[in-house]
């Protein structure tokens, strides 16, 4: 029982985790249409660059982990903002889906190798920012970075949507993924507010990476299958929900950390890319999203 | 006050304007008219900028404005209720008309009380008011029109341009449109109608233009054009 | 085949036969077979990615169940016989195939380019995880295998890849050239279109998807015997990322692109292994860039803004390369960067590039079949004569259309008499449209019934509707713009082939007589649409005009006994609504019943027999033409009486209407 309970303690902070990324891949959804298919490596370069900024390997530290958290969320967001400008720009003035899908899958390989020629290619320990030493609910054990994630996470997402739903400038992100051309007849310049897009989320994924790196092992291959199964989570979801991608994120978080215990560590990503082949082949908007209607 | 002349605009290869000249002059309504397919809508979306004119110039309050992104058209003071509405349906009445007032609240055009505004709107489109915080999308099609149209009124703008207000709309409810029409031009806003309704938009405009084949075909005060046999060739088809 | 072909041909084998004999290194023997083995997998590729326009990032895997199947029949089951276990890896991978492309019948573009990477990733545990089967990460030995007991040495062998690949570009050359290759690319251009032509998306979607696995089975299989060895890590997203580099820069939709684009990312790796090479080719490219774009720029066919992306990267690039120190470890930053290259500005590839170029240094004269005895001798005519002449073909009653709140269709009856033409008019957003797509099931009604020739349609699929004989056309041109003339009119006319992918492939009689056939006939509409002279022209450089009477021709194709035509005439000059009308007048005397709708008054006035004016989604009149006109209700849809003081404005235009 105690197990039990702990895998879903993990799981869920796990989950929270993916939700907080999936989130990332719906707000550039809403706004344009298109994914980054490199938010993974967005993810890892936030991860990275706070572990150069708290720790010894770059002639360390500079910050504290607090303090790193505002310096790697900007430069996630300048990160996004290239990401936008150099892939996916060009591609929505040439209507080419083919063109952001191939071109931020470009972008994700140059920053994976990238890392991997700065931080080399083997995974490297995150110093945890508050004591690793768990402690007991109901007998099973947390340790105080997952309750961290959690609360990090939901913080990170409800203050997104109090933006948009309060500020005028939110709120012209909100118009934008209702309707970009009309937006554009208010006077709200869409293309910025598609980088702007970019930068957040790719901001809230370099967020996620400093919040999971103590908790796993930091290095330039963590983003690729956070990414993919962050992407299984926005689809389950739905990519227009911000509540699918939370209970989508805690599905997949919870059913992993069971597998890796009661099937094997080597199966754990498996039955979040099968539920996501299964959740395209059923109901391809996802659980909480809403199906368009086709025009012709 | 806006002023267009030779206008040419094309989707793709295909040219579907040849060459429009007209002129709205400050605080008239102006109409334009013809049958589907004849160019008003496209005539309408190359002024504000959502599509981009192949040639010719559009100049507003003396300003030329031809081919700027639409956001800066309407920042220069040009509001477009487009056709079919297209309300932000997942965000409020209130907000939608906030939004409206976009270049207003973020500095590109003189503040005013936006708030008094917004009253103002609420009197002047009386069934948005009881539906303040109802979401855009819940709306009914002719509450959703009152909104687009309210929403162009809330930038303050120059000039208005009114895309088909009442298409699709219940007779009773295309009344009422047009009584919004003569109302707001009763307070002196600048406005250029198109509409299929010719004979209704010709009854509140004070000088029309006919649409035919992306060419004006006729033009001419408002009162004129009504027993004119090309309004009926653009309707009926002779 | 023409004669450059078969010199193309004779001396693409004759370089395959001699290249083993000239250079004798075992090493570039090898490289050679690994490009003749990448290629047949490039040439499956291009089926999914160039023809049907999806991105795969799953074919990394597919790749590694041929190779693993191999290994396996090999190493577990021992199976002797190579081309038992190749055959074998080719119906696994054809069956894997399959499974992937089922997320495909519901999902396309980002959402499939994900689910078939997670495919990837999926297989790459599996064949890590499955150690009884894989031997997992130890990876699996295999020598080279045995032919009619002869085991074959690394020459043979070679000899050996090359039949097969040639055997594989035979095949998909004639897939691709077949209704097959066609169905595949109208898919692409247009799925609605394409379903409205009884071509089901879903199927040929899936097809498509097999045959791109099959190969890479084939694929995957030769790289076993060629490498002796696999393991799990050969098959990772870094292959996947090659594989797609080498087709969209080789060129897509051709055969020589998958070719090039083999050579290339087989040889690149080699060449970024020598740094002063890989100096030598930036420092080339710098320059040429630079040149290329001072060109450009005094010519001012570009400014500053096109091209400063490109030069500044070329020239980084250069810069780069002498601040390292090791090229390898930048392999893959340096594939990135190709790939965006190619994206944006090389987005035909090499081989697309070259043709452009040559096509405006050389105009090319249109490519005529090789198809023998094809002319357009005579004009078209429907096959199936209608039986009977009177009653009523279609019987829809009592539609109700529902979008949320919104009833598009309100209890709207539309019964059209076999023969007539059926005029269907009214303002904008009155439900015209709608009512088109319920006909065709592309909507499902809400409520009512729809009976076409006596049988109910409701529910059937739009490609069971339209062979079951209506035929429509579309408000805005859905032709299937890459696609000659010809090439759309033979989609329509699909459903006259019974070929399946064997008779394809192996050019048997059956299929070269259909081919001919439907190829007599296509030019034959085109005849009868005016079109003859613009067959090999693609349809996207077609004047507008012409886009729509072919849209008519590739309705025609389907030998329809229904026939929907969506605003036909709008955005048509005057001189050609005029042929339009004719047109028309034509089809309806051979015998097809037709349903108009039109916002030019003066052609559904002079062509309907019967028109149906719906306003607000509802049907408010039915009458013949003249009365229509003079209907007090329809005047008020169209002009909106109903404001109080028109009354007067309305009565003027209402007195002048013709009677």
């Amino acid at each position: 029982m105690e197990i039990l309970l702990q895998l879903l303690f993990s799981g869920i902070a796990l989950g929270m985790i993916y939700a907080v990324i999936a989130f990332g891949y719906q707000l550039t959804f809403a706004t344009s249409g298109t994914l980054n298919f490199g938010q993974g490596e967005a993810l890892m370069l936030g991860a990275l660059v706070g572990l150069s900024l708290v720790s010894t390997i770059h002639g360390g530290p500079y910050l504290n982990f607090w303090l790193m958290i505002p310096v790697v969320m900007v430069f996630g967001a300048l990160q996004g903002a290239v990401v936008e400008w150099i892939g996916v720009r060009p591609a929505i003035k040439a209507k080419s889906e083919f063109g952001w899908i191939m071109s931020t899958i470009a972008l994700a390989i140059i920053f994976k190798n990238v890392a991997e020629n700065i931080w080399g290619k083997d995974d490297l320990t995150f110093p945890s920012p508050v004591s690793a030493t768990p402690f007991h609910v109901f007998g099973a054990n947390v340790q105080l970075m997952q309750v961290l994630v959690v609360i990090g996470a939901i913080a990170m997402m409800l203050a997104v949507e109090l933006f948009n739903r309060k500020s005028i400038y939110g709120k012209a992100v909100v118009a934008t993924s209702n309707d970009p051309d009309a937006a554009g007849l208010m006077g709200i310049n869409t293309g910025m507010v598609i980088t702007f897009s970019y930068a957040l989320s790719s901001a809230t994924a370099a967020f996620a990476g400093v919040l999971v790196a103590p908790l796993t092992l930091t290095g330039a291959t963590m983003g690729t299958s956070l990414g993919l199964k962050a992407f299984a989570v926005a689809i389950i979801g739905g990519l227009t929900s911000g509540m699918g991608a939370v209970v989508g994120g805690l599905i997949l978080g919870i059913s992993e950390t069971l597998t890796g215990f009661y099937v094997s560590t080597g199966y754990k990503e498996v039955p979040g890319l099968v539920l996501l082949l299964l959740v395209l082949a059923i109901k391809p908007a996802g659980l909480f999203g809403k199906a368009a209607i086709k025009k012709v | 006050m806006l002023s267009i002349s030779n206008l040419h605009a094309a989707y793709g290869k295909v040219e579907v304007l040849h060459g429009i000249s007209l002129e709205v002059p400050k605080g008239k309504v102006v109409t334009l008219i013809g049958s589907n397919g004849a160019g008003k809508t496209t005539t309408m979306r190359a002024i504000s900028g959502m599509i981009k004119p192949v040639s010719g110039t559009v100049m507003l309050g003396g300003k030329d404005i031809t081919g700027l992104d639409s956001h800066r058209i309407s920042r220069a003071g040009l509001a477009h209720s487009p056709e079919g509405r297209r309300v932000f349906s997942t965000m409020s009445v209130n907000d939608n008309l906030m939004l409206g007032a976009f270049p207003r609240l973020t500095g590109s055009r003189p503040k005013g009380d936006v708030n008094a505004d917004l009253e103002k709107a609420m009197e002047l489109f009386p069934r948005l008011k009881e539906r303040r915080t109802q979401l855009a999308g819940t709306l009914s099609g002719g509450e959703q029109q009152m909104l687009a149209m309210a929403r162009a009124v809330m930038l303050n703008p120059d000039v208005i341009l009114l895309d088909e207000p009442s298409m699709g709309l219940a007779p009773i409810l295309v009344d009422e449109v047009f009584r919004i029409i003569r109302n707001l031009k009763e307070r002196g806003v600048t406005m250029l109608l198109v509409e299929q309704f010719a004979a209704a938009a010709l009854n509140v405009a004070d000088h029309g233009y006919v649409l035919e084949n992306g060419r004006i075909a006729v033009s001419g005060p408002a009162e004129k054009l009504r027993d004119d046999p090309a309004v009926k060739a653009a309707y009926l088809g002779g | 085949m023409n004669a450059k072909k078969l010199g193309l041909y004779v001396a693409g084998i004759a370089l395959l036969a001699l290249f083993p004999v000239v250079v004798r290194n075992p090493y570039y023997i090898h490289l050679a077979e690994t490009i003749l083995i990448y290629a047949i997998l490039l040439f499956g590729l291009d089926i999914v990615v160039g023809y049907t326009g999806e991105v795969s990032l799953g074919h990394a895997g597919l790749f590694g169940i041929g190779s693993y199947t191999a290994g396996i029949f090999f190493f577990k089951l021992g199976v002797p016989y190579v081309m038992l276990v190749v055959g074998a890896s080719v119906v696994v991978t054809a069956m894997f195939g399959a499974i992937l492309a089922l997320p495909a019948l519901r999902v396309t573009g980002p959402y499939l380019a994900m689910v078939t990477l997670a495919f990837g990733t999926i297989i790459q545990i599996l064949i890590n995880e499955m150690t009884f089967l894989t031997e997992g990460p130890l990876g699996i030995k295999v020598p080279k295998p045995s032919l009619f007991g002869h085991k074959l040495n690394e020459l043979e062998y070679f000899y050996f890849v090359a039949i097969l690949m040639l055997f594989a570009l035979v095949a998909v050359n004639r897939i691709l050239r077949s209704h097959l290759g066609r169905a595949f690319q109208a898919l692409r251009d247009s799925p609605v279109a394409c379903d409205c032509m009884g071509v089901s998306v879903y199927r040929y979607k899936v097809y498509a998807f097999v045959i791109s696995a099959a190969l890479a089975g084939l694929a995957g299989s030769l790289y076993t015997y060629s490498e002796e060895y696999i393991s799990p890590n050969t098959y990772n997203f870094e292959l996947t990322i090659l594989f797609l580099l080498a087709v969209i820069m080789g060129g897509r939709k051709t055969r020589s692109g998958p070719l090039l684009g083999a050579l290339i990312v087989v040889t690149l790796p080699s060449l970024l292994s020598d740094i002063s090479l890989f100096r030598g080719i930036a420092t080339a490219a710098a320059i040429l860039g630079v040149v290329i774009t001072a060109i450009l720029l005094v010519k001012r066919q570009k400014t500053w803004r096109d091209v400063i992306v490109p030069v500044t990267s070329v020239i980084a690039m250069a810069a780069f390369s002498y601040n390292l120190e090791n090229i390898v470890d930048w392999r893959l930053t340096i594939f990135g960067f190709m790939t965006l290259f190619v994206v944006y500005y090389l987005q035909d590839g090499i081989v697309g590039y070259l043709r452009n170029v040559s096509g405006k240094l050389w105009p090319r004269r249109a490519e005529v079949n090789d198809i023998d005895g094809v002319s357009a001798s005579e004009a078209w005519a429907p096959r199936s004569q209608a039986a009977q002449t009177s009653g009523k073909l279609l019987e829809a009653s009592n539609i109700l259309m529902q979008f949320g709140g919104l009833k598009a269709l309100n209890a709207v009856d539309l019964h059209v008499a076999r023969g007539a033409i059926h005029g269907l008019i009214g303002p904008n957003g009155s439900g015209k449209s709608t009512m088109m797509n319920v006909l065709t099931g592309i909507y499902q009604p809400t409520a009512g019934s729809v009976a076409f020739d006596a049988r109910s349609i409701v529910g059937q699929t739009p490609s069971q509707i339209a062979l079951a004989g209506i035929a429509r056309t579309f408000q805005n041109v859905q032709l299937f713009g890459e696609m000659t003339a010809t090439e759309n009119v033979l989609v329509g006319l699909h459903h006259t082939f019974h070929s399946n992918l064997f008779d394809v492939v192996f050019n048997t009689r059956r299929y070269r007589d259909e081919e001919r056939a439907a190829h007599q006939r296509a030019a034959g509409i085109l005849q009868f649409v005016g079109l003859s002279d613009m067959a090999h022209e693609e349809a996207r450089n077609l004047p507008y005009g012409k886009q729509r009477l072919l849209e008519i021709g590739r309705a025609l194709g389907l030998d329809p006994k229904l026939l929907l035509l969506d605003e036909p005439a709008a955005g048509l000059t005057a001189p050609d609504i005029k042929v339009l009308i004719e047109i028309i007048r034509k089809i309806r005397d051979h015998g097809i019943t037709i349903i108009l709708i039109e916002h030019h008054m003066d052609v559904v006035m002079t062509i309907s027999d019967l028109v149906t004016v719906l306003d607000f989604g509802q049907k408010i009149a039915e009458e013949k033409p003249a009365l229509v006109q003079s209907d007090p209700k329809v005047i008020e849809a169209y002009l909106g009486s109903s404001v109080t003081d028109s009354a007067h404005a309305v009565q003027s235009v209402a007195d002048a209407a013709p009677a």
